[in-house]
């Protein structure tokens, strides 16, 4: 069971990235998935303690507290600094999008984007996720 | 967005959300331009409400990318170019820009419309705004951090700036803003109301640009915000007004000497980070946005050395005496009051109206419960003394369900209620357009904004209203030249009254235009056959102005627009036919024209008469009920084919129901017969039915689309095991038997003979008797 | 001609579903002595009929409303449909609850209900050019394998449902 944090200030934009990773198709390649959901960058911090989560989505233009505020404050975290992390830019954001990389974030999604590069893009970081944990894991022995 | 397998609900879900969020955008879109036209007025430009429109804007053009609206994300675009020029100054608000951004918002409602497959896509429109926007739009200037960089910011602060809310801080710098930094602590439990408060104190004294998050996410119960803020207060009167714990506020200075260097901006240029302590840094993240990843190595370091950077460079402004500012001081910022009215500050939560549908059914069937156990009291109480006690305990508590039921069954319709004004905002901007279309001037006065009428109905009104009030500018109110010479202020008035009145709500439409011309109407209808032209002299003043109500008809030679094809008028008594209203007009030759429209109050729940039809059950509505009585069939008349009823001395038209519904009769072993006198507006029918079974409140529901080209219906109800009753459309059914005689008399010129234009004149007098 | 365009596609699907091993799940039902199959992910559900209160003035083929769970549906008498002689209702009659595509559901009265079957595609023919209004309804003709000399009349629901 996988658990992924959206943080995205739209509720429709929400709704689709649920449906994309609760999908039968997204959640069954992933054992499942559990999709928690954050309005702001408030949201976000109440609810990152309450992790661990196995990758992070975050909008970078939302108020108050933006997405880049956010990414440097999830990297600066004991918890979270390595946890695969998208961000999810517009069109004309190639400044948001080179400031959210430099801050620690693993790949960026502009929108429009489809469910098809949604889905792409997380099960790669889930992917390479689950490559790093075993890497780290003691060989196991015994008959 | 392509459709993939297995994402159904969620997927449907998620594509109802965006209509719903798309739906509440553009309103709020709407709102603001009013504001800002509101504020022109009065000679002042808001720039936070700028700020908003291009945020609504920027939203929009997201949502619909994502969820494939293209031509909505198109035009967003374009938009959001020239909503960029306007809040950086490089253009000016005007009223010609306004008129655009207004066409825009109702171009957006029609493409969502589109979106649904309810309507035409406006493809023409859409271009031809496109272009006009493109004239506008300046080409976008780059840059401009030299302005930024005449401030101590910090550079990792900087880093974390999206490209909007840097714009932001550049646009307040250049007006010569001092910048603030607000650190504070707020324990994570009451974030919220902490954070409004401060909002609420910061806001009159300038603009927030944004908010960084600060410590290390260590501490799970309180987080530490650092806040950006813009003012033209002095440092003094922040502190007065931004109070709260663990609150501390500081100056950002200004660099001195005009050498100043950019500060570190990581990675806009190359040659800008090779300059800065980023260095290290800056490398990683200079990649094309061609590239989709970065490498887990690189941003690991990126981190690491953007942390190093802030640490380092971040300025020790607490203890530095500010500078003495270089920039003038402005003329004070107008307070920031802003039109509260238009713009919903309310604790609300959107709900999808079948939710409460689903409420309202579950109610009902809690109804039917409620009345099974009634029935289940009534069988135990007979056994022996224990069960009566167990009967009347049983009773006692049913009565207690029924309260709380009836609480909540009123509660569920009170959430359904909304306040009119969400359809009268719409109308403001029509008014507005269709004025500047027509070349008067015309002011709107609203009064009873808040009265509360069903969400659905409220959104049936808007199209008909519409077309009453696009009536009134273009026939009624009179061009300025010729008010004056009348005599008439110069600007044209519009007033919408709504109002309830007992089981009804009243809204009116009234306007100080040119009337309506008795004879002009006549001379009207004679030239289309309506009525032939002895007919026109027989006529009443009340005939000749519901003549407006006939499909087709139109004073004016020339069409203009859609109230010079006569689409309106006759559409919109249809339309509030089906919402159970009728329109009334009264107008006098000029002084102005006075529309009114009743409507019942709920669609939901209604109290009915239950009849009964040959062997089958029907609910009438109450509202539209005046009497019942049992029928005399001694006392039926037959004049001109059809069957007259003389009531206490006056005629009634009857219609035997189930002849018309085509019910087998039931053997009724010479009962009689009831007649149920139904009155809708001025025209009363009297229903015949076979029995009377008594009085109900129901909750109606909506038969579905496949029947909707069955007449005489509004819908049905369910009563307690599983029987349906149909519940009879009575202004329906009145004017499906009585309107035909009436055309007849009207519209067939030379059809009668003298004796029989007589007779039907007699007819038409009873009815006139009738209407008392 | 989209029945047909669209009976390719399902075709293609269903033979592709049979390479792949899965098939297409179809529900029977008796109608005058035929049997008649729907694609069973249009069938929400099947009731036995409650009473149904008649529509005055409603097309022949509706036989008028029922209440399911607080909702009213339409049900449409598919003997009447079909121009087949109505016949009363006994207790083998059922009701499938049908999503008619245009987000409501309606109500098909049938004689009985049957069995599902599951067809690849090899067991699935288009229909050959029928006369008479049964052709924009008939998808195709299933025959199972698994029953020797089994043929379903198998449906098209949305022409069913469109015009009444």
């Amino acid at each position: 069971m996988r658990r992924v944090l959206v943080v995205e200030d739209s509720v429709s934009a929400r709704a689709f990235v649920r449906a994309v990773l609760e999908s039968p198709d997204f959640a069954g390649r992933h054992g499942g998935c559990e999709v928690v959901e954050a309005a702001n960058g408030f949201e976000a911090l109440r609810l990152l303690p309450r992790g661990p989560y196995d990758l992070i989505v975050t909008d970078i233009n939302m108020a108050d507290i933006n997405g880049l505020e956010l990414v440097r404050f999830i990297r600066a975290s004991a918890h979270h600094r390595t946890t695969p992390l998208v961000i999810i830019s517009s069109l004309r954001g190639a400044h948001d999008v080179q400031r959210g990389l430099a801050l620690g974030a693993n790949a960026y999604l502009a929108k429009p984007f489809t469910p098809e590069q949604l889905d792409e893009t997380c099960t790669r970081l889930l992917g390479a996720a689950v490559d790093r944990a075993r890497q780290s894991e003691p060989p196991v022995e015994g008959p | 967005m392509a459709e993939g397998g297995g994402r159904g609900d969620s997927g449907d879900k998620a594509r109802d959300e965006f209509f719903s969020e798309a739906q509440e955008l553009i309103d709020g879109l709407g709102r603001d331009l009013l504001a800002i036209d509101e504020g022109l007025r009065q000679g002042r430009a808001d720039p936070e409400l700028i700020n908003d429109v291009f945020r609504g804007v920027h939203t929009l053009k997201g949502l619909s990318g994502l969820f494939g609206a293209t031509r909505m994300a198109g035009l967003s675009h374009e938009l959001e170019d020239v909503l960029d020029d306007l809040r950086l100054g490089r253009t000016q608000i005007s009223s010609a820009v306004l008129d655009l951004l207004f066409q825009a918002v109702s171009l957006y409602a029609r493409l969502l419309a589109a979106e649904s497959g309810d309507a035409p896509d406006p493809e023409h429109e859409v271009e031809q705004l496109l272009v006009a926007l493109g004239h506008i739009s300046h080409a976008r200037a780059g840059g401009g951090s030299a302005v930024v960089a005449q401030y101590e910011l910090d550079p990792g602060l900087l880093g974390v700036l999206t490209e909007y809310e840097e714009h932001r801080l550049r646009a307040n710098i250049q007006q010569g803003l001092a910048l603030y930094r607000i650190r504070v602590r707020f324990s994570l439990a009451t974030i919220d109301s902490a954070l409004d408060d401060l909002k609420a104190q910061a806001r009159p004294h300038g603009e927030i640009i944004t908010y960084l998050p600060t410590g290390s996410g260590a501490n799970v119960d309180a987080i530490e915000l650092e806040i950006i803020m813009s003012s033209r207060s002095t440092l003094e009167q922040l502190r007065a007004a931004i109070t709260g714990p663990a609150i501390s506020i500081d100056e950002i200075p200004r660099r001195s000497g005009p050498s100043a260097r950019a500060p570190l901006v990581p990675a806009s240029t190359p040659e800008a980070a090779a300059h800065t302590d980023f260095a290290p840094a800056a490398d990683a993240p200079v990649l094309g946005v061609d590239h989709a990843v970065a490498d887990d190595s690189m941003s690991a370091g990126a981190t690491a050395a953007a942390m190093a950077a802030a640490r380092s460079a971040s300025p020790q402004s607490a203890h530095r005496a500010p500078p003495p500012r270089g920039s003038q001081r402005g003329p004070e910022r107008v307070e920031a009051s802003r039109e509260m009215s238009l713009r919903s500050a309310t604790q609300t939560v959107r709900v999808d109206i079948r939710k409460l549908d689903r409420l309202m059914t579950i109610v009902g069937e809690l109804a039917i419960v409620k009345t099974a156990i009634t029935a289940l009291a009534d069988r135990v109480r007979g056994r022996s003394t224990a069960s009566r006690e167990i009967a009347i305990e049983l009773g006692r508590l049913n009565r207690t369900f029924e309260r709380h039921l009836a609480q909540m069954q009123s509660g569920i319709l009170e959430v359904r209620m909304v306040p009119l004004g969400q359809a009268f905002d719409k109308l403001a901007r029509i008014v507005r357009q269709i004025s500047r279309e027509h070349g008067k001037e015309v002011n709107l006065v609203v009064t009873g904004a808040d009265t509360e009428l069903d969400k659905l109905i409220v959104e049936e009104l808007s199209d008909p209203l519409m077309h009453m009030i696009r009536n009134a500018i273009d026939h009624g109110i009179e061009s300025r030249d010729e008010r004056l010479r009348v005599g008439k202020p110069p600007v044209g008035t519009i007033a919408l009254n709504a109002f309830q009145k007992g089981n009804h709500v009243v809204i009116e439409v009234e306007d100080d235009g040119r009337g309506m011309d008795h004879a002009a109407l006549v001379a009207a209808a004679v030239r289309r056959g309506v009525v032939s032209a002895d007919e026109a002299r027989e006529l009443t003043v009340r005939e000749v102005l519901a003549l407006v109500f006939m499909p087709g008809f139109t004073t004016k030679e020339v069409a203009t627009d859609l109230s010079g094809r006569g689409v309106g008028l006759d559409v919109v008594k249809t339309n509030i036919g089906k919402l159970g209203g009728v329109v009334d007009i009264a107008s006098d030759v000029g002084i102005g024209t006075k529309m009114t429209i009743t409507l019942p109050i709920t669609l939901a729940i209604i109290h009915v008469l239950l009849v009964e039809i040959g062997a089958h059950l029907f609910a009438v509505p109450l509202a539209s009920v005046e009497e019942a009585i049992a029928l005399d069939e001694g006392l039926v008349r037959t004049v001109e084919s059809r069957e007259v009823l003389t009531v206490r001395g006056a005629s009634l038209p009857i219609c035997r129901l189930a002849r018309l519904f085509g019910l087998a009769p039931v053997e009724r072993d010479r009962r009689g017969s009831f007649v149920v006198i139904a009155q809708v507006g001025a025209r009363r029918l009297g229903f015949v039915v076979d029995e009377l079974v008594g009085q109900q409140d129901i909750v109606i529901k909506p038969l579905g689309k496949s029947l909707k080209a069955v007449r005489g219906f509004a819908g049905a109800t369910e009563l307690g095991d599983q029987r349906i009753a149909l519940v009879i459309d009575v202004a329906a059914l009145i004017e499906e038997v009585l309107l035909p005689s009436e055309v007849r008399f009207l519209a067939a010129p030379g059809d009668h003979d003298e004796t029989g234009r007589r007779q039907a004149a007699a007819g038409a007098a009873g009815r006139r008797l009738d209407r008392t | 001609m989209a029945a047909l365009i669209r009976l390719r596609t399902e075709k293609r699907a269903a033979r592709r579903a049979g390479d792949a091993g899965r098939r297409v799940e179809y529900l029977a039902f008796g109608l005058a002595g035929e049997t008649y199959a729907v694609p069973i992910r249009h069938v929400a559900e099947i009731l036995r009929p409650p009473p149904i209160t008649p529509v005055p003035r409603a097309p022949s083929t509706v036989l008028g409303v029922i209440s399911v769970r607080g909702k009213l549906v339409t049900v449409v008498d598919l003997r009447r449909r079909f121009h087949l002689a109505p016949a009363p209702i006994d207790r083998k009659t059922r009701i499938l609850l049908a999503d008619a595509g245009t987000g409501e559901q309606l109500g098909l009265l049938v004689d009985d209900v049957q069995q599902v079957w599951r067809l690849a595609g090899e067991e699935i023919e288009p229909a050959a050019v029928l006369g008479g209004e049964q052709a924009a309804h008939i998808a195709g003709i299933g025959r199972p394998a698994a029953r020797d000399g089994m043929m379903l009349i198998l449906l098209e629901l949305s022409p069913l449902l469109d015009s009444q």
